[in-house]
């Protein structure tokens, strides 16, 4: 039998809690009053935010794609993958800028120039993310957990620096200025570039008069995304192989039984999951217009975040939670303050993992880690 | 080949290597270093009734045969690489003198230190302490007569020694993979940071502030730990990383702090200003517009730590910096051992190979995971005292994930829960990071623009790409990514496993019949929970 005075400890504790943010919050930005005065002041902004937070979440979501089948699969959180994005980013920038679309007004031209990149990125990421897996996780498949998470850094890292030294050549990649391999590199904003040139309006909804804009851009990234979105759940449900791998994320053994080549399913698996990241790259760098070798960092902390909070392992889960953290991001950068808007997507990480590790969406999965 | 003679030759090819980097008085330093760590790892190839002479006697050809190696290389430095580079070759005196001092001393060292293996293993022990302790007393000595200066890039090693063993107390002793250590080295530094400059006015002897700074860390690895504690893993690996990620956001953006009650300052106004009346409080304001971190200016100057004798530590004066650390890392060992005996250690250990087990067997894992991230930081908090002080300056960007997959680095590289490999570990890692990369920067740069480059006039695409990248500081990560990559492939238990993994290792040998995947027993016993 509890004490009657334990009744009033959680409340208790949520007051305190709700007080020390109230109290601490502002450091980080978080500060009521000023955020319920801007919003006051242009409400229009909200809707603003959402369009960016659903075509970054729409991004992110794709990143998390790769997390969450590759974890489904063999249970390794493949660190290298945010970086394959990244190598994906300047994939494309390489690819854009050796057809010359960069350069060029004709907007047939840069439409060719977009798809080529897109398949190229495609291709060279998911070769990328095979290699990798070839390489660094299948010799330790068996092995206890914490090599193939070491192992999994050590490529991270690695995938880095190959993005630096990428960045540093001059004939891969066109500086627009900046030098340097280390330098945040300018992906020119394709898009925007085409519809004006064949007359449209980039801006769709930019009549409003309140300054919203939603581009042609947010667009382009939220349809294709969810083209990507379906392609996936579509072949994941139907095909043949989209079957052998929801098996071996049941249950490996069982499956490798019923004679099915793990090895095989594992490399599919790690394909797409590239190949997706190398799409989500090329979008990121259209609508964001930025090329950073670092950047696979940050996207990786997200999409992770992501895929762990619509339950990690769950397709459909992962789909959610990008978006949820693409909204989240945007947000706080809208609102809060930039500076912070990591560390509101990792409070975010802890909480989920703190208080429902199986995530929105998740079923057991979550407690094998 | 004889095993003992394939050692000695192998250890003597990356002597050579550095040799082949740095020329001059180095081959002479590294002699006595290469011989030393020759006799240290051949020893046991020999049978022990063969006592003292005998085994000399057996190791002096071995010895002889690497100091060839040694000659050779820095001939070949001197008279061919050197010119190439552009660099003025060292006069005839200095070099007879150097490869003499060099040869000697390799031969001398690796017979004798081989040899103390013949005498009772009580006296061996006792001879190779007196040995490291001689040699590292002299180091510091020998190096500033040489003009080698090396002792402020090995101090710099040396605190990653220390960064090193407190993640192998989280990592190698508990299993629990931390990948934002690197968090309490920033935690460490800015305590000092903070409680000894002029950015708050508060300026604290070094000798208290290093304990401050040590119970701080060592606080906000409990704090830290807490929230980790439930996760296993994979996930506790990403929480660390995220913590390793935030911690260094903070200290930079820390730099305009205000801090008003909310409930004097909108909360209770707010409710009023509903009911139409006009409030009277008055807001408590905690701090205003405080610059607590200076963000990206960063904290300096620190002070420094002072002696009776010697006074104020000077930065151009290593040498007292380095005995500190030396002494600092002493301590540490001295209470790590400690702690690795102890009824705690034990319960790492256990709850490492299996939680539930461990559990079950009466053992709380939260307490041992929470006083392994706590005792953890605790030697980063020294490491971070020690790094600020002797900085004299600390910014937010050392302290990055790359710094906490550095210290990983030197864990895994030096065999994960072994006291002496992570001290082998760090020193490799951190003088190849700090020494010899910028030595073979310097080599290739030499090399580039006085041979390399005018070869190439004819195609000057070929020309600017050889020179843009030819420059080994470039791939730093691409070699820690390598290391981690290439030693959990082959070599998992690290350079030098500690015993136990050893054991496991033959027993995992004895059971595990046929390797699926290529994957096996060497794998099996890395400390890793069976999360």
């Amino acid at each position: 039998m509890k004490p009657t005075y334990m009744r009033f400890i959680r409340p208790l504790i949520a007051i305190l809690v709700i007080y020390l943010v109230l109290l601490i919050g502002p450091i980080a930005s978080l500060d009521f009053p000023n955020i319920y005065a801007s919003i006051k002041a242009n409400p229009v902004q909200l809707i603003q935010f959402l369009i960016i937070g659903l075509a970054n979440g729409a991004i992110v979501a794709i990143i998390a794609l790769g997390y969450t089948m590759v974890y489904g699969i063999i249970e390794l959180i493949n660190f290298a993958h945010g970086d394959v994005y990244m190598i994906g980013v300047f994939t494309a920038l390489t690819t854009l800028s050796l057809t010359g679309s960069l350069t060029t007004t004709d907007p047939g031209h840069i439409a060719i120039g977009i798809f080529v990149a897109l398949l190229v990125a495609i291709a060279f990421t998911a070769a990328l993310n095979a290699a990798i897996e070839r390489l660094a996780y299948r010799r330790l498949r068996n092995a206890p957990r914490l090599a193939p998470l070491i192992s999994a850094i050590g490529m991270s890292f690695i995938v880095e620096n190959i993005g630096l030294i990428w960045a540093a050549q001059s004939w891969l990649v066109p500086s627009f200025g900046t030098t340097g391999g280390g330098a945040q590199k300018e992906f020119p904003d394709l898009l925007s570039r085409i519809f004006v040139s064949l007359g449209w309006d980039p801006n769709l909804l930019a009549s409003t008069g309140w300054g919203l804009r939603f581009t042609v851009k947010d667009l382009l990234v939220i349809v294709l995304a969810g083209v990507l979105m379906i392609g996936l759940r579509l072949f994941i449900q139907n095909t043949r192989l989209g079957k052998a791998m929801r098996a071996t994320a049941q249950n490996r053994d069982a499956a490798k039984m019923l004679g099915i080549d793990i090895d095989r399913v594992i490399t599919a698996t790690f394909l797409i999951g590239g190949g997706l990241a190398g799409a989500a790259g090329l979008m990121a760098g259209l609508y964001n217009n930025n090329a950073w070798w670092f950047m696979g960092f940050r996207a990786g902390l997200q999409s992770f975040t992501a895929a762990v909070l619509g339950g990690i392992g769950n397709i459909t889960g992962a789909m959610l939670g990008g978006f949820l953290i693409g909204l989240l991001a945007a947000f706080s950068d809208g609102y809060l303050n930039a500076r912070w808007t990591n560390m509101w997507v990792f409070a975010t990480l802890v909480l989920i993992l703190l208080f429902r590790p199986t995530g929105l969406l998740g079923e057991q999965v979550g407690q094998k880690a | 080949m004889k095993p003992e003679l394939k050692s000695a030759l192998i250890t003597g090819m990356l002597g050579g290597l550095v040799v082949f980097l740095f020329g001059g008085w180095s081959v002479s330093v590294l002699g006595i270093l290469i011989g030393i760590v020759i006799g240290l790892s051949n020893g046991s190839r020999y049978n022990r009734n063969d006592g003292f002479i005998r085994i000399f006697k057996q190791a002096l050809p071995n010895a002889l045969w690497t100091a060839l190696i040694f000659i050779a290389v820095s001939l070949l430095e001197n008279y061919v690489v050197a010119p190439a580079a552009g660099k003025r070759p060292s006069p005839f005196g200095i070099m007879l003198a150097a490869n003499l001092v060099g040869t000697l001393g390799l031969v001398l060292f690796a017979s004798v230190v081989t040899a103390l293996h013949g005498l009772t293993p009580r006296w061996e022990r006792i001879g190779k302490i007196i040995l490291l302790a001689v040699m590292v007393v002299v180091f510091p000595f020998i190096d500033e007569w040489t003009g080698l200066r090396w002792t402020s890039n090995v101090i710099f090693a040396l605190i990653f020694v220390i960064l090193g063993l407190g993640l192998n107390i989280v990592v190698g002793f508990a299993g629990l993979l931390d990948l934002g250590y690197a968090a309490f080295f920033a935690i460490g530094a800015y305590t000092t940071g903070i409680l000894s400059s002029p950015q708050h006015d508060i300026y604290l002897n070094f000798w208290l502030v290093i304990w401050l700074a040590a119970g701080m860390a060592a606080i906000w690895g409990l704090i830290l730990g807490a929230p980790t504690l439930p996760l296993r893993g994979d996930y506790l690996a990403i929480v660390t990383l995220g913590f390793g990620e935030i911690i260094p956001v903070i200290f930079k953006n820390l730099i305009d702090v205000t801090i008003k009650e909310p409930l004097t300052c909108w909360v209770i106004p707010g409710i009023q200003s509903l009911f139409g009346a006009t409030s009277n409080l008055k807001c408590i304001v905690l701090a205003e517009h405080l610059d607590l971190t200076a963000g990206e200016r960063g904290i300096k100057p620190i002070g420094r730590p002072s002696l009776p004798i010697i006074g104020d530590f000077q930065s151009d004066n290593p040498i007292p910096w380095f005995f500190l650390i030396i002494g600092i890392i002493l301590l540490s060992v001295f209470l790590i051992r400690r702690m690795h005996d102890s009824r705690l250690g034990r319960a790492w250990m256990a709850i490492r190979e299996d939680e539930l087990a461990a559990a079950q067997m009466g053992i709380d894992p939260v307490r041992t995971k929470l006083a392994a991230f706590s005792m953890g930081a605790t030697f980063s908090g020294f490491a971070g005292a020690f790094y600020a002080a002797y900085i004299a300056g600390i910014f937010p960007s050392v302290f990055d994930f790359s710094a906490s997959i550095i210290i990983l680095c030197v864990v895994v590289l030096g065999g994960l829960g072994n006291i002496n490999g992570v001290i082998v570990g760090g020193l490799i890692i951190m003088t190849a990071d700090r020494l010899f990369l910028p030595a073979l920067k310097d080599l290739l740069t030499g090399l580039m623009r006085t041979t390399i480059l005018p070869g190439l006039e004819a195609w000057p695409g070929v020309q600017d790409a050889v020179a843009q990248n030819a420059n080994p500081i470039l791939y730093r990560f691409l070699l820690f990514g390598l290391t981690l990559v290439i030693m959990m492939a082959i070599r998992p238990e690290g350079l030098l496993p500690s015993a136990e993994v050893r054991a496991e290792l033959h027993a995992a040998e004895e059971q595990a019949g046929p390797i699926e995947n290529g994957s096996g027993p060497a794998s099996d016993s890395a400390a890793g929970g069976k999360a």
